[in-house]
């Protein structure tokens, strides 16, 4: 991992073991009722002051937090096209079964591509450290993107060959080395295990 | 790998002509289907006469721009005689509406695995008419000379339509000719993937062991060759893939496969994006599994660990002593047990003389039931 990536990473891990101190705190305006603040922000002296950590135009971290509720939106790279088709996919996927993860927000944060909203009775509920680390999507793209280019190569491969080799029979003269590689490799991806 | 191969024979029409050679009783069929949109069948067999199937097809050619459901050259017809002699008619004239009829004579065909084969080749007889409509083509072009080019200005790219909105292009230039895909997805995703199939094929094409392969290109943008083609044709989503054919390629048995190679190539890059898509779900699925996994286990593992500690003191209560610690335990019982019988007098050999017959002390007794001494309040 690049050190300026390691660091912001660890930037956002402190911050939000920080953060992670929240407490139960019934709603001032309804009674009976217990509403995480920083999504209704009608009492400023329950919010605490936002952070911004960015580690550059594209990727940043916003954390807010509040008495009994932290809001935490990412904005993930996109470096091409085919990172931002992928990023969208895999977080509308997650986005529309949010119920499954708890502390998943249906819609992000405008701005930001993912949002999670962790309340104190996740707290009490989870583990801190599990919950930080369950935050870093963005190694799930890249391998997404690289798998995806694997396979585009593999095929491409396969349907030059074709061009090449009349018979089956001459296969053989494909560099050995290569050809068991190729398709174990093509296995591998279509088991997603690369 | 499967995948890569798109099957000649057309799986419909091979179905049927099968269910008809091996059906017990004659069968009345009469079926029309099609394949890939411009593809068409029709297979006619009558109880009345069960040993002759009649089998029509026609496709949708569309050549500089011209509609027309060509002819089959008399070279197609040698090539078609060929699959099967004496169990296949070429009819002329054809069926209304198709290209081609043909009567099978199901007598005829040899018992065994022979019937299946015969069979499959009868069922790409679509894919040889196409074939040898693109490789007349590609001859014609490939022997052409350059100079009769040069001077013939006003030769223009052969559009060629097999499916519809799918047309393709191919030209002659010096020492080879070029096939031109213009590529177009109506998804964007779609877009985005066949974009990137499309650069890792040029990649792979400039690579060493890949010289013999026809090279490859792609561009966001038409060549100049196809300058004054329609625009509908021109104006595409996912740029121009072009095939350098040499001669190389169309020569001997090659050709063959060059040509099918070219007129399955969209198909080819379908089937891709879409295995592509679906990789991307079950990849997707898998993750966000396993990421429910890990939250769970948050949850659960401090509930386990408690359930763990109070499993354990119960465990260790029935757990079986060693025997070594069991014959120690009974000996302590058996000493205790010693001890309270005898009244709490301690045996001392060689104390005989201290031997008291009552106990040493004597506790008061206490008892919930007031004392009935009385006793003297103090001033």
């Amino acid at each position: 991992m690049a050190n300026p990536l390691r660091l912001y990473l660890a930037c956002i891990r402190n911050t939000l073991e920080a953060a992670m101190c929240l407490q139960n705190f019934p709603c001032q305006e309804v009674e009976r009722h217990n509403k995480p603040e920083v999504e209704l922000k009608t009492s400023p002296e329950l919010l605490l002051n936002p952070v911004l950590i960015c580690l550059n135009e594209a990727e940043k971290c916003l954390i807010e937090t509040s008495i009994n509720s932290l809001r935490i939106s990412l904005k993930v790279k996109q470096a091409d096209e085919l990172e931002n088709i992928l990023t969208k996919k895999f977080l509308r996927f997650l986005s529309m079964r949010a119920e499954a993860f708890q502390v998943l927000r249906r819609k992000p944060v405008q701005g930001y591509d993912i949002s999670f909203l962790i309340t104190n009775y996740h707290c009490e509920e989870m583990q801190k450290q599990k919950l930080i680390d369950f935050i870093d999507i963005e190694k799930e793209i890249t391998e997404l993107k690289l798998s995806v280019n694997t396979r585009g190569r593999l095929v491409a491969t396969e349907f030059l060959k074709q061009f090449i080799y009349v018979d089956r029979l001459h296969i053989q003269h494909f560099p050995h080395q290569e050809l068991p590689a190729i398709l174990l490799c093509m296995r591998m991806v279509d088991n997603g295990s690369c | 790998m499967l995948m890569a191969y798109l099957e000649r024979s057309s799986p419909t029409l091979k179905e049927t002509l099968l269910k008809i050679y091996r059906a017990e009783k004659p069968v009345e069929i009469d079926q029309h289907f099609y394949e890939f949109g411009s593809i068409q069948y029709h297979i006619k067999c009558s109880i009345s006469d069960s040993h002759i199937v009649y089998v029509s097809t026609s496709t949708l050619l569309e050549t500089q721009g011209i509609v027309t459901v060509k002819e089959t050259s008399g070279h197609t017809y040698e090539m078609i005689k060929k699959i099967a002699v004496g169990v296949i008619d070429i009819v002329d004239p054809p069926k209304l509406g198709f290209q081609l009829t043909l009567k099978l004579y199901l007598g005829k065909i040899p018992r065994g695995k022979e019937a299946i084969k015969i069979i499959t080749r009868i069922s790409e007889i679509q894919a040889l008419i196409l074939s040898s409509q693109l490789k007349e083509m590609l001859k014609m072009l490939n022997f052409q000379d350059d100079d009769s080019q040069a001077m013939n200005n006003s030769i223009r790219p052969i559009r060629i339509v097999y499916h519809p909105s799918e047309p393709f292009y191919v030209f002659k230039q010096p020492e080879k000719i070029t096939a031109v895909f213009p590529m177009n997805f109506k998804d964007n995703a779609d877009v985005v993937i066949a974009v990137s199939f499309f650069q890792e094929l040029v990649e792979v094409g400039s690579r060493k062991e890949m010289g013999k392969a026809p090279q490859c290109n792609w561009s966001p943008i038409p060549p100049f060759q196809l300058r004054g083609e329609p625009v509908q044709d021109l104006t595409t989503n996912s740029g121009f893939v072009s095939f350098d054919i040499t001669s190389r390629h169309v020569e001997g048995k090659r050709l063959d496969k060059t040509v099918w190679n070219l007129l399955n190539f969209y198909a080819y890059v379908k089937y891709h994006i879409k295995c592509s898509r679906g990789y991307i779900q079950r990849r997707m699925r898998k993750r966000m599994d396993s990421l429910v996994k890990l939250l769970v286990n948050t949850s659960l593992e401090e509930e386990a660990a408690q359930k763990e500690n109070e499993r354990c003191k119960n465990v260790k209560k029935r757990m079986k002593v060693p025997t070594s610690q069991l014959m120690m335990k009974e000996r302590c019982k058996e000493m205790t047990r010693r001890v309270k019988t005898s009244k709490f007098r301690i045996k001392i050999n060689g104390c005989a003389r201290f031997r008291f017959s009552q106990r040493w002390i004597s506790l008061p007794r206490f008892s919930a039931k007031p004392s009935n001494k009385s006793y003297t309040k103090l001033d």
